[in-house]
């Protein structure tokens, strides 16, 4: 069920999980579109070229995944920060898995704060942040 | 600290009830040694919703260390927290030498002194020297982490002196991490102790150490280290 309000939200509540599409041909297609050239995004065999264990989906791709991930849960909040640590990469083609759980509630000024991760499919946190959320205080 | 967590039994799973019952009968006490606050440059987490977490998810921890990176944090005092969650909140730190990453438990003025804590480039002798000078413990993080963990550089730099423990569980390991710390621990008959190394809330209590002592100071933790009577738990999957 979407959240509406403040009111609604509970502290240590889960945000439904949320599948990210990485394969290859988006993370491809996004990087091309902003700018981001190079194989490191857009070819596995070229990404272990340099070093990489595969082609990458770009930060701020799982940056919008995470706040797709929000809005999901809430269409009506505003996002007001999403915080990230990129521990490893996102490796294309692979499974993730976006999990978010709210950490503290404020209900006098209606915001929330989430802690969001990404997690590959051995369970390992690949990317880690928060989120601050403001939703009407209905 | 009462250890008797103010909760009614059946709130938990059959392994959380198992430690809560060795809790109950004052046997063991369960500890996450790796935390992260705001206070560190790359944590997120306030101490507060920690204890929050802890105990609206009723996690069998009996408190958890704070151990922030490259600094002691001399300011905060967290004994109302404390006492309003009852939990066993301590500080420590993780500091960084050529051999990796290390969290230094039993931090006092005169060790601050002895070494630069903020330095990215500490040598790994002079931190093992200053803790036992200043009755610390030092005790090495993630070994089996590539580039910031001490299994990755003894090939190249040779086994250290004067390490006797080391984190073989850590909440933030990936692929073969922690079997490379576990094996090479127990190569070099280290002892082990688990930690989540969790920077934000939700990732608390993913590894513990298990004490046979209660544990309400540093000074406690230090001697329990210190007499090797602990053991790693790693609960990963499960909390």
């Amino acid at each position: 069920m979407a959240i509406s309000t403040i009111q609604e939200v509970v502290f240590g509540e889960d945000l439904p999980t949320f599948i990210p599409d990485t394969s290859l041909a988006i993370a491809s297609q996004f990087a091309k579109l902003v700018g981001w050239g190079g194989p490191r995004f857009t070819d596995h065999e070229g990404a272990r070229k340099e070093g990489l264990p595969g082609a990458m989906v770009p930060g701020i791709l799982n940056q919008g995944y995470l706040v797709a991930m929000i809005h999901h849960w809430a269409p009506d909040a505003e996002i007001k920060a999403i915080d990230t640590v990129f521990r490893a990469p996102v490796i294309a083609d692979e499974k993730h898995t976006i999990s978010g759980v709210v950490t503290d509630v404020n209900e006098e000024d209606g915001q929330v704060e989430i802690d969001l991760t990404v997690s590959n499919e051995k369970g390992e946190t690949r990317v880690f942040g928060t989120a601050t959320v403001q939703l009407p205080l209905g | 600290m009462s250890l008797a967590h103010r909760r009614p039994l059946w709130q938990f799973c059959p392994a959380h009830c198992i430690q809560l019952f060795l809790h109950f009968v004052g046997v063991l006490v369960l500890l996450d040694l790796h935390t992260h606050s705001i206070k560190s440059d790359d944590g997120r987490a306030k101490v507060e919703n920690y204890c929050q977490w802890i105990r609206s998810k009723n996690l069998p921890l009996d408190g958890f260390v704070l151990t922030e990176h490259r600094q002691f944090d001399n300011e905060s005092d967290y004994s109302a927290l404390a006492e309003k969650f009852d939990l066993c909140i301590l500080k420590a730190s993780e500091v960084e030498t050529e051999y990796g990453h290390v969290l230094v438990y039993g931090v006092t003025p005169a060790l601050q002194e002895a070494f630069d804590f903020a330095s990215i480039a500490l040598p790994l002798a002079k931190v093992i020297e200053a803790c036992n000078a200043h009755g610390a413990v030092a005790v090495p993080c993630h070994p089996g982490r590539p580039r910031v963990g001490m299994f990755a550089h003894t090939d190249e730099l040779g086994v250290p002196e004067g390490v006797n423990i080391v984190e073989i569980y850590n909440g933030g390991s990936r692929d073969q991490e922690d079997q490379i710390a576990i094996d090479n621990a127990t190569r070099l008959n280290y002892q082990g102790v688990g930690g989540s190394d969790s920077h934000i809330v939700s990732h608390v209590g993913r590894c513990a150490t298990r004490f046979d002592d209660q544990i309400e100071s540093m000074d406690d933790l230090v001697a329990a280290l210190k007499a090797g009577k602990f053991e790693a738990v790693s609960l990963k999957g499960t909390v």
